[in-house]
């Protein structure tokens, strides 16, 4: 359910990067309006924060220390100040308001934009691609990488934006106030970034290692709890206790040392900025006492050096976050640029009036190149032909399979459909046109009428026609209510047998050309068993028809056999043919009534 | 799902302080850290004076300034008492950061392992209640939370309490009205900012529950890949993906919404506070009823409120969350485990050859209605047993019954002779060995897992035992043979070889009683076949039980049990059965049809 402390070696990408802001504005196009919009509100914010203060010095030169105008005039220009002082907070609080809901905004949808092109990217990449990769990794792409690109939008944006404009606005107005006193102020700026920048550094290794202790805890937890059972069986709770409290240790390690780097770090502005109040009274008294300040520009300095710390302190913690954001981001695009080493023809060819011949000529193929898979394999299924593969394990016979749905393309040979090379069609309808039934299925968190239409666009009535005709309903009437009965997490549990009765009625709705069934190896409940069977009977009948055998009863039914062995036919022919032939096939048979009874 | 559940239990504990809970979880850890804590609090308290100090300083010196009554060297002096104060403050901040949070962390540290120790000592129907998701949550969010109330929480209540008191106080010293008047808005931010920041928890937990469905939904896709393509499911899963997207959007954008409210609002009371002091202080300063010094010290005061006044509202939230999470976290440490653990006043000699006496057993699961074992009688004796039966028969509760891993009443259970609740629980597991139908394994070399039960096994007795389960020749192509590590960052084994590894580790352990629940589902019937063939010799004297549907497989033990809808049906052997029970038959029939020709294609 979560990603526990996701921890990866992430590259240092640059903030200077410029490529890719280029892209990240890019995915931000769409909303450029209100990115404006939150400038615009930004620059407002910034004169607005820059002003207060400025309301009060001027109210304390022009009406508080008037000494020489009349008390009422006096009273009266402090209510001017005070009703504008008044009229700006109001404003800044309806301007902050909006500048954050606006980017939030935005970074949502376009943080929306960049996860659903990743992930449909992601399920059109080949099968070649996810082999390398795990899967942990390219769902960190698609959420927790993501989530971090957004905090650029949100808080960063907002923070860093603002912060800035503010930085520079404060360090003109104390230049337009008294540049001596401003230049004296200025020399703060780069002393309190380079402690950030050192810090942000330092307190960024500190993070990513104690995630990493905190994922191995998480993991050793969770994977304790899933053998709970076990582990108190074999007596090793000691062991495991001992283990958990090393690691526990551990973490709290990282974390003791994680609250000293703050504790050195965090009071170092307060400091600065205090230091810097101390400056500004030793040196700014001075020139108050030499008539070149007023006391009311003292006292807007002093504040001013408190505006301008916060931004420093801010900076600081963002600065970590725009980095690892711009990591992410690279990552994500990265991935982006990934393609598919199976090419899909920009000229897919059609077929029309299918026949169903299907030829595989020649075929070689490994997963590595020089670890062949299939040798030299070729056969062909007349339409409407029946054909039983038959093997042991590693044979190669699933590996055809996913070559004929092209997850992958041989080394060398052709898999030919009605004579057109597959590899000349389109992906989709190459996949349409051959249904597959897989011991596997995938289920949607849905009702079992949904997970059998899918995007097909069949209707109910289809389905229970599908169903009625290949004997399914009995198995679809066993369950609670039929076809309406949530199944997947959360619902009802399907059996080996029943998966691969919901992958066979899916598979029907689409009304291949071409019918794939690789058989489940597993033992299936004999009421399963049987409603397949007639399915398969049912369905096989006049369709093209490639089997994956595991059980004789469906060997027998295909017009043709082939035996395959370490990745070579090494016998076809029929059932009795083969036995016949006292080869490979009937010495297996033999085999098997030898340790049977 | 466990968000909400969770939700749910916690109610009752926002109503009541639970002093038990807090005595029983956190006393221990206050009292042993007592002089940290103490240290800690002394210096936040010593950090919140100085700062307090810092602006009388400043009213003398703009107040001199006013008056002219100032030198050049009297202002350096007040700066350098300014900086030296800094210089303190540094230093005491690091000192109560470091104790205090530091105490959070161990006191964190110290209720983690005391959850883990709890965990490890409860049974079957205490996980049938909670996901591992929930004890997850328990350990990490309930945990965290209960940290960061006793580390932040404390720090930012005492902080404020004391920041808010003197600045209160040095107001009120300068001018009791207009303090009135400045602080008129404050109690205003404290309530919002309380509301809100309890609505956001909640909008919150929303946001955060989506995203784990959508980083389900990628992981489920992405790790079907194949499936997805081969029924050209890639819009389709993409347009479904859309929609999870933009819910999860939304909901981020009603966090926003009261995220965007929170800061500015601050500082709008803090800005109306100033407001206040600007225009009636002013007036003060013009009627000559205070200084511009106190004036400017006045706003510098206020200024301090602010973070104090949020923080109220914040740290209240934080202690609610924080004895919530404190409650479940009792509750779960607390909870009984349901097996009786007698402790012997002196180790029991080990039973030779124990074997198991059901008599009229009945056990039902505490999630279901009805019974699913129901008049159990039987005799386990030293011997091979099938156990055997349809599905939802009642075959792997009988053997998690067996290895102890549900509570059952007195009268019910002997083994060895003895009634097992009267037997320490270490005592009667020590003797089973134990294959369950899922294969676990745990993150480790594949020694490691197989010597699991027998950390000091040397590798002959690991290699026999890997030879005996038929998995050595497949452990021998892997790279690094035994040393290869398994699990998430290791090598993926499949189904069939884990479940040999798994009975790899119940041989070597060479436990007088072997439980077998259908532990070989995933290899084919010739090897599983074999495997027990040659483990026959094995066997001699032990009480094997062996749940199966795999008629050759019972067909080599001594006697059959045919289990339905959780009584014994019928039992015998192999011959007796195929005479008179007719599930066995037509399962007999229905195996030997394949049977004869079928497992051609298995091996």
């Amino acid at each position: 359910m979560m990603d526990y402390g996701y921890s990866e070696e992430g590259r240092q990408a640059s903030l200077g990067d410029l490529q890719l802001w280029r892209r990240i504005l890019h995915f931000s196009a769409p909303y450029k309006l209100g990115l404006f919009g939150a400038v615009v509100i930004s620059l407002f914010i910034t004169w607005a924060t820059l002003t207060l203060p400025y309301l009060v010095q001027t109210a304390i030169d022009g009406s508080i220390t008037a000494t020489q105008l009349p008390s009422a005039e006096r009273v009266a220009g402090l209510a001017r100040n005070a009703l504008f002082y008044g009229a700006i907070i109001i404003g800044v609080f309806f301007a902050s308001f909006f500048q954050i809901l606006v980017l939030e905004w935005v970074g949502q949808w376009v943080m929306h934009g960049v996860r659903q092109s990743l992930f449909s990217h992601l399920l059109h990449l080949d099968l070649p691609f996810f082999n390398t990769r795990r899967t942990g990794q390219l769902v960190t792409r698609l959420t927790n990488d993501i989530q971090n690109m957004n905090e650029m939008f949100t808080s960063v944006i907002v923070t860093l934006f603002n912060d800035l404009l503010r930085l520079l606005g404060i360090l003109v107005l104390l230049f337009w106030m008294n540049p001596p006193l401003a230049a004296l102020m200025s020399i703060f700026v780069p002393v309190a970034l380079i402690i950030t920048i050192f810090f942000a550094q330092l307190a960024r290794e500190r993070f990513r290692a104690i995630r990493s202790q905190l994922a191995k805890l998480n993991s050793f937890l969770s994977e304790t709890l899933s053998g709970i059972g076990i582990l108190q069986l074999f007596g090793r709770q000691e062991t495991s206790r001992r283990t958990f409290e090393d690691l526990s240790a551990g973490y709290l390690h990282r974390t003791l040392s994680q609250i000293r780097l703050f504790g050195t770090f965090m009071p170092l502005t307060e400091f600065l900025s205090s230091a810097a109040v101390a400056l500004i009274l030793w040196y700014g008294g001075g020139e108050v006492l030499q008539q070149r300040l007023t006391l009311g520009e003292l006292v807007a300095f002093i504040s001013y050096m408190r505006l301008f710390f916060q931004p420093l302190r801010e900076l600081s913690q963002k600065y970590s976050i725009v980095q690892s954001a711009m990591a992410s981001a690279e990552r994500i695009f990265q991935l982006l640029d990934t393609k598919s080493i199976i090419d899909q023809t920009l000229t897919p060819v059609t077929i029309a009036n299918l026949q169903g011949k299907l030829e595989f000529r020649n075929l070689l193929f490994g997963y590595e190149p020089n670890n062949l898979v299939l040798h030299d394999i070729s056969f062909t299924l007349r339409p409407g032909q029946t054909v039983a593969l038959v093997g042991t394990t590693g044979s190669g016979k699933t590996t055809l399979v996913s070559l004929l749905l092209r997850f992958y393309d041989p080394q060398e040979g052709q898999i030919l459909i009605d004579d057109r090379d597959i590899a000349t069609l389109d992906l989709k309808q190459l996949r349409t046109l051959v249904g597959v039934i897989l011991q596997d299925v995938f289920i949607l968190q849905d009702t079992l009428l949904a997970n059998i239409i899918m995007d097909t666009g069949c209707g109910r009535q289809q389905v229970e026609e599908i169903l009625t005709r290949t004997g399914m309903d009995r198995f679809v009437n066993k369950l609670p209510h039929g076809l309406d009965t949530p199944i997947g997490d959360g619902g009802t549990e399907l059996s080996t047998g029943e998966k691969q009765l919901l992958s066979f009625a899916r598979v029907l709705c689409r009304n291949p050309a071409i019918l794939v069934l690789d058989e489940a190896t597993a033992a299936i409940d004999t009421e399963s068993e049987n409603i397949l069977e007639q399915a398969i009977a049912d369905s096989f009948q006049g369709r093209t028809s490639l089997i994956i055998a595991h059980r004789l009863s469906t060997i027998r039914r295909a017009d043709h056999i082939i035996v395959m062995a370490r990745g070579k036919i090494v016998e076809q022919g029929s059932h009795e043919e083969l036995l016949s032939h006292n080869g490979h096939y009937a010495l297996l048979v033999a085999m098997d009534l030898q340790n049977g009874h | 799902m466990n968000i909400n559940t969770s939700r749910l239990d916690s109610k009752d504990g926002n109503r009541r302080i639970p002093f038990t809970q807090l005595r029983d979880l956190l006393l221990p850890a206050f009292r042993r850290y007592r002089l940290r804590i103490l240290g800690g609090l002394a210096a936040l308290i010593i950090v919140d004076f100085l700062q307090l100090i810092i602006p009388r300083f400043i009213k003398q010196g703009v107040d001199a300034l006013e008056a002219l009554t100032v030198t050049p060297s009297g202002l350096l002096r007040l700066a350098g008492i300014i900086v030296l104060i800094a210089v303190f403050v540094v230093f005491l901040r690091f000192t109560w950061r470091y104790l205090i949070i530091g105490f959070s962390r161990l006191l964190e540290q110290m209720v983690r392992n005391q959850i883990f120790a709890h965990i490890l000592k409860m049974d079957a129907q205490f996980f049938e209640k909670r996901t591992t998701g929930d004890l997850m949550a328990h350990s990490s969010n309930d945990l965290s939370a209960v940290q960061m109330a006793c580390g932040m929480g404390v720090v930012a209540a005492v902080d404020a309490l004391v920041m808010s008191l003197a600045a209160i106080g040095f107001m009120i010293a300068i001018h009791p009205l207009l303090t009135l008047l400045a602080l008129l808005p404050m109690p205003f931010l404290a309530f919002t900012t309380r509301v809100l920041s309890a609505k956001l928890h909640k909008r919150f937990a929303t946001v955060q529950e989506e995203f784990s469905e959508l980083t389900e939904f990628s992981r489920s896709n992405l790790i079907s890949i194949g499936l997805i393509k081969a029924y050209t499911m890639e819009a389709f899963q993409t347009d479904r993906f859309d929609r999870l997207g933009k819910r999860y959007v939304r909901s981020n954008l009603r966090v926003a919404v009261i995220q965007g409210l929170i800061t500015p609002l601050a500082t709008l009371v803090g800005s109306t506070g100033m407001l206040m002091v600007l225009y009636f202080g002013g007036c003060l300063v013009i009627e000559k009823t205070i200084t511009l010094g106190d004036f400017v010290a006045f706003i510098t005061y206020l200024y301090m409120l602010i973070w104090p006044m949020m923080a109220i509202g914040w740290v209240a939230n934080l202690v609610q969350r924080g004895l919530t999470s404190l409650d479940r976290i009792y509750g779960l440490v607390t909870s009984q485990s349901t097996l009786p653990d007698p402790i012997f006043e002196k180790e029991p000699e080990r039973f030779a050859q124990p074997g198991f006496r059901l008599t009229d057993l009945t056990f039902t699961y505490p999630s279901g209605k009805s019974p699913v074992l129901h008049n159990l009688t039987l005799n386990l004796d030293p011997g091979m047993h099938g156990v055997t039966g349809r599905t939802g028969s009642g075959k792997s509760t009988l053997c998690q019954l067996l290895v102890r891993l549900q509570p059952l009443a007195d009268g019910m259970l002997l083994f060895g002779g003895m009634e097992v609740n009267h037997l320490p629980l270490a005592f009667t597991r020590s003797h089973i060995g134990y294959v369950s139908q899922e294969p676990i394994l745990f993150s480790d070399t594949i020694a490691a897992n197989i010597s699991f039960g027998r950390p000091d096994a040397g590798r002959e007795d690991i290699i026999r035992a890997a030879a005996s389960a038929a998995i050595h020749d497949d452990i021998m192509t892997l790279k690094e043979g035994y040393d290869t590590l398994i699990g998430e960052r290791g090598v993926k084994l499949s189904g069939g070889q884990r479940q040999r590894l798994a009975l790899a580790r119940a041989l070597l352990c060479n436990r007088p009683v072997l439980i077998i629940d259908d532990g070989l589902s995933a290899v084919d019937v010739a090897t599983e076949h074999e495997v027990f063939a040659g483990l026959k010799r094995h066997f001699h004297g032990k009480t094997v039980v062996i749940v199966s549907n795999r008629i050759k497989l019972l067909s080599m033990t001594d006697h059959i049990i045919v289990l339905a809808d959780g009584t014994v049906q019928s039992e015998g052997n192999h011959e007796h059965l195929l005479a008179t029970n007719s599930l066995y038959q037509s399962m007999f029939t229905k195996q030997m049809q394949q049977d004869s020709q079928e497992e051609v294609v298995l091996p």
